[in-house]
């Protein structure tokens, strides 16, 4: 193969690089020969750093990528590499520096050097003033993580990089600190270190940082919204076509490459529904792993306080704080006043300070602390002084904090405000209607009477709930709907199964049998049903004290219900809710609600909150965060914009004929007679045509005069 | 339709988790848990849902409350042997962190009176929330030992960071159709509250602290 008269290979680096690959045992004189050169090269370069020297680039990048067939001999040459960064880090060439990183690299990707090691060298490069190689660096130790961590989780491996990590966040220089932060974040995006304790560390040293960038970059990761979306449109782009590729083989002509990429294909398309059968790791908000977040708060906001940082820093300060304290119901009180001072009109963001405020808020917060910032906002804001503009914006904003915190509210404010219904201005008056019905929701008592409106049936059962107390169910909500159609059943199945099963009331359900319209006298019987359902209850109880006796004691207890039944016939209503209430309870109690049960009990929730409301009942749904949008939306949402509007009417148009003057031939593509064209000619063409009709001789005038009668009285 | 755990199921599973726990006795009251394993439920974009629901039978009967009350209340947890402080006791706490920690360590659940519970995060800062012990009202309108006792039966589903979550419904002193009613209605419950009732449910299990899992869906 090789002809030793012309032998070239110790020039030819990648020729010897190729065979050597090929067979390494028979070329390993060759690579003694280059190692030997290279630790030669290695003295001299040593004694001029600055140098760049471009054989030792060549023989370096060659040992590294034919490293990995000698093992023993190559043992210390990571180290030679290591060393030489690690003395003259800051004075080697660029050139030179990025030629050892890459070797580095490389040996790192065939797993020939410890991950730690090298981690630990390059935090110690980011002091090179050279932005290419720190940002090659980072993508290095991104993808690096990601391939340790691709098939599985070396959870020492990784806790010890962490360690590192989190020992370099507190680092003194600068840079690395802010690299080691982008680093975590991107393996947290990338749901890799999604684990608590990396967010911990991001929130204990990352938001406490002095360095501004590193301090804003953590802050905005607790800020940060999910770009996750974008993540899975490029996976779903990866995704293999199974079909096609089928078809494209079956077609082609048959080639053992062919063969083998289809064979590929099926192999990543089994891959891929595997993945999709997995449970998908969810990504959480940072904010919410946080084990400690009255602490984090309390320190966030006292750096706020003694800060001096840029007025954008500030308010990251004030946002991170304000999430902190609405998702994990904190008390921070010294931040409300604080928050009241930027609530000004002309002050910047001023939209998003008030957002915060929102955030800030909820229900264990006592309402005379929330108060100053409602009082503030209605004085600052919603006077009539100010443009229609600001007034609405308060107005929303006060509804925004309402809704989190309605015990904050005072009557005679909430009064005020709702006299804005009737305002002049559209969106302020929007507002204003939008405050009083989230009220009529949440607490009636407060609006005027006239403004109360009449109450849906789910809002007349709503409890109004005071300062910490709890809502406590006692039975599905709503279950009761359940009821209409079990009740005839149950009469059934209880008088047929006397002596079976015993301890249970057999409810069973199924909608055929089931009697849909209730008429009152069917809800009465359902009322004597109710009882005996529970009769049956307490029997069952002595049931299995005694069994012998059971089919006695229940024909007792069915003779006792029907003497009740005839008295409680004649009860009031008031008494049958209460039953209901008790039955649904019962329900509840002995079997396991269906799909199909769940199903009409949404239904009857959905009912109560229409019956007797004209309008659309208010979104229960609410998100974790305060939309900015809700606060700033003051004008009228419009149905469409331009261009969608432009769209249906393209849609529209499709299939129509076109309207206006239409052409009346018979075969739209022939062409035109040539007195036709003559009418759109232009006149200077056509002027001696039309001269022509008065040099025209006697007898043509004769003729043309004789056909254009002729021509008329044909017409008649 | 079938109902997605039929009754024997939940018998043979209660039943089983009674059986064990006589077996083996422990040295205590085990307590019996229902763990639900959820799914298609995603815990960022969907809503984050918690309700509480009064159980049948008290599920915790050794809950310690404490009653933090006005005068009147005060003197009525006396004559009912209740733990209570007064409003000066809780003043001398001073907001020290440390004897507020203590103090919600010390108990399972607090009742505060109407006029008291306004300034609890004044009087104990943030102590008490940290511990998820906040107190719940108690008015003057409602009996203490029903509330006490309501308190006890309560139970709280709320989802975290997980998609899996745990309620103790029951001990095993009780019987088996106490403890079949308990995890009915517990089931129930935390299915309404799911988006799609059912079809957000993975799995069921029911399991007393020291025996083994029972499988119901």
């Amino acid at each position: 193969m090789v002809r030793p008269n012309n032998n070239q290979l110790p020039e030819n680096l990648p020729q010897l690089q190729n065979l050597i690959k090929r067979d390494p045992e028979s070329y390993s004189d060759e690579f003694h020969i280059q190692y030997q050169h290279f630790l030669s090269l290695l003295e001299v370069f040593a004694l001029n750093p600055s140098e760049e020297n471009k054989s030792l680039d060549d023989t370096v990048m060659f040992i590294a990528q034919v490293a990995q067939c000698y093992p023993a001999a190559c043992e210390l040459f990571p180290k030679h590499l290591a060393d030489l960064l690690r003395n003259y880090a800051t004075v080697l060439d660029p050139a030179m520096r990025n030629c050892f990183v890459k070797a580095l690299i490389l040996l790192r990707n065939k797993n020939l050097v410890p991950a730690l090691d090298i981690l630990e060298l390059f935090f110690q490069l980011l002091r090179c003033p050279d932005k290419n190689l720190r940002t090659f660096l980072q993508a290095h130790i991104v993808t690096d993580i990601k391939n340790m961590n691709a098939k599985h989780k070396d959870m020492k491996l990784n806790s010890s990089l962490q360690n590192f990590m989190y020992s370099m966040l507190k680092d003194a220089n600068p840079k690395a600190a802010k690299m080691s932060v982008d680093i975590m974040i991107e393996l947290y995006k990338k749901n890799i270190w999604n684990d608590p304790k990396s967010v911990n560390v991001i929130a204990t040293v990352g938001c406490f940082s002095k360095v501004t960038k590193v301090l804003v970059t953590s802050l905005k990761f607790f800020l940060g919204h999910d770009d996750e979306d974008e993540e899975e449109d490029t996976e779903s782009e990866n995704e293999v076509d199974l079909k096609g590729a089928l078809l494209a083989n079956r077609v082609s002509k048959k080639t053992k490459k062919g063969q083998k990429q289809l064979q590929k294909i099926k192999k990543q398309a089994v891959k891929a529904q595997k993945k999709k059968k997995n449970a998908p790791a969810f990504n959480f908000s940072g904010i919410h792993l946080v084990h400690n977040p009255q602490g984090m708060a309390e320190g966030l906001f006292k750096q706020l306080q003694a800060t001096n940082e840029r007025f954008e820093v500030k308010l990251m300060h004030l946002d991170v704080i304000s999430r902190l304290i609405g998702i994990h119901e904190l008390f921070l009180f010294g931040y409300y006043p604080y928050i009241t001072r930027f609530l000004q009109p002309h002050q910047r963001q001023v939209t998003r300070v008030l957002q915060f405020a929102a955030q800030a808020s909820h229900e264990l917060v006592p309402g005379d602390i929330i108060e100053p910032i409602l009082k503030t906002i209605a004085n600052n804001f919603i006077t009539e002084r100010n443009s229609s503009d600001v007034m609405a914006i308060g107005l929303n904003a006060t509804r925004e904090i309402c809704m989190r915190c309605p015990l904050a509210m005072g009557e005679d404010l909430l009064q005020d405000l709702a006299m804005y219904k009737t305002y002049k201005e559209k969106s302020v008056m929007m507002a204003a209607r939008s405050l009083i019905t989230l009220y009529r929701e949440q607490l009636p008592a407060l609006l005027h009477k006239k403004d109360r409106g009449r109450q849906t049936e789910a809002q007349a059962e709503r409890k109004v709930r005071a300062y910490g107390e709890r809502e406590v169910h006692d039975t599905v909500l709503g279950a009761e709907a359940l009821l209409k159609d079990s009740k005839t059943i149950d009469i059934e199945s209880d008088e047929d199964s006397d002596s079976n099963d015993g301890q249970w009331v057999t409810v069973n359900h199924s909608d055929g049998e089931g009697a849909d319209g209730a008429d009152d006298d069917e809800e009465e019987e359902e009322d004597d049903d109710d009882n005996e359902e529970e009769d049956d209850e307490d029997n069952s109880d002595e049931e299995e004290e005694e069994e012998e006796d059971e089919s006695n004691a229940k024909d007792d207890g069915d003779a006792a219900n029907d003497e009740e039944a005839s008295k409680q016939k004649k009860e009031k209503k008031d008494l049958k809710i209460l039953n209901q209430k008790e039955a649904a309870q019962e329900l509840a109690l002995t079997r396991i609600f269906t799909d199909e049960d769940f199903k009409r009990i949404n239904a009857a929730n959905l009912k109560k909150t229409v019956t007797n409301s004209r309008k659309r009942p208010l979104e229960q749904d609410r998100a974790e965060f305060v939309k900015l949008n809700s606060i700033e939306m003051i004008f009228k949402k419009r149905k469409h914009d331009k261009e969608s509007r432009m769209e249906t009417v393209q849609a529209g148009r499709q299939d129509r004929e076109r309207f206006g003057w239409k052409d009346g031939r018979v075969n739209e593509h022939c062409s035109k007679t040539n007195s036709e064209k003559r009418k759109t000619k232009n006149f200077g063409m056509m002027r001696h045509k039309a001269r022509s009709k008065v040099k025209k001789s006697f007898r043509d005038k004769q003729l043309s005069l004789r056909k254009h009668l002729l021509h008329q009285k044909k017409m008649k | 339709m079938a109902s997605k755990v039929s009754r024997d199921t939940l018998y043979e599973g209660v039943s089983g988790i009674l059986e064990n726990s006589l077996k083996k006795k422990r040295g205590f009251l085990e307590t019996v848990e229902l763990q639900i394993g959820l799914k298609n439920y995603d815990p960022q974009k969907d809503k984050r849902f918690s309700g509480t629901v009064k159980l049948k039978h008290i599920p915790r009967p050794k809950m310690k409350v404490c009653i933090l009350g006005d005068q009147q209340h005060c003197d009525e947890a006396k004559a009912n042997g209740v733990e209570f402080m007064d409003a000066e006791a809780l003043k001398k706490l001073n907001k020290n962190k440390k004897l507020v920690k203590k103090l919600a360590k010390s108990y399972d659940a607090f009742l505060a009176s109407e006029s008291l519970i306004k300034q609890i995060p004044r009087l104990l800062g943030p102590g008490l929330n940290k511990a998820g012990k906040f107190p719940a009202l108690l008015s003057h309108q409602e009996s203490m030992i029903g509330k006490i006792e309501e308190v006890k039966s309560t139970i709280k589903f709320q989802m975290k960071k997980v998609l899996c979550l745990s309620v103790a419904v029951g001990h095993v002193g009780m019987k088996s159709d106490e403890l079949a009613q308990n995890v009915n209605l517990s089931i129930n419950f935390l299915v309404s509250l799911l988006k799609k009732n059912w079809q957000n449910v993975r799995s069921l299990h029911i399991k007393s602290s020291m025996g083994p899992p029972q499988r119901l869906y």
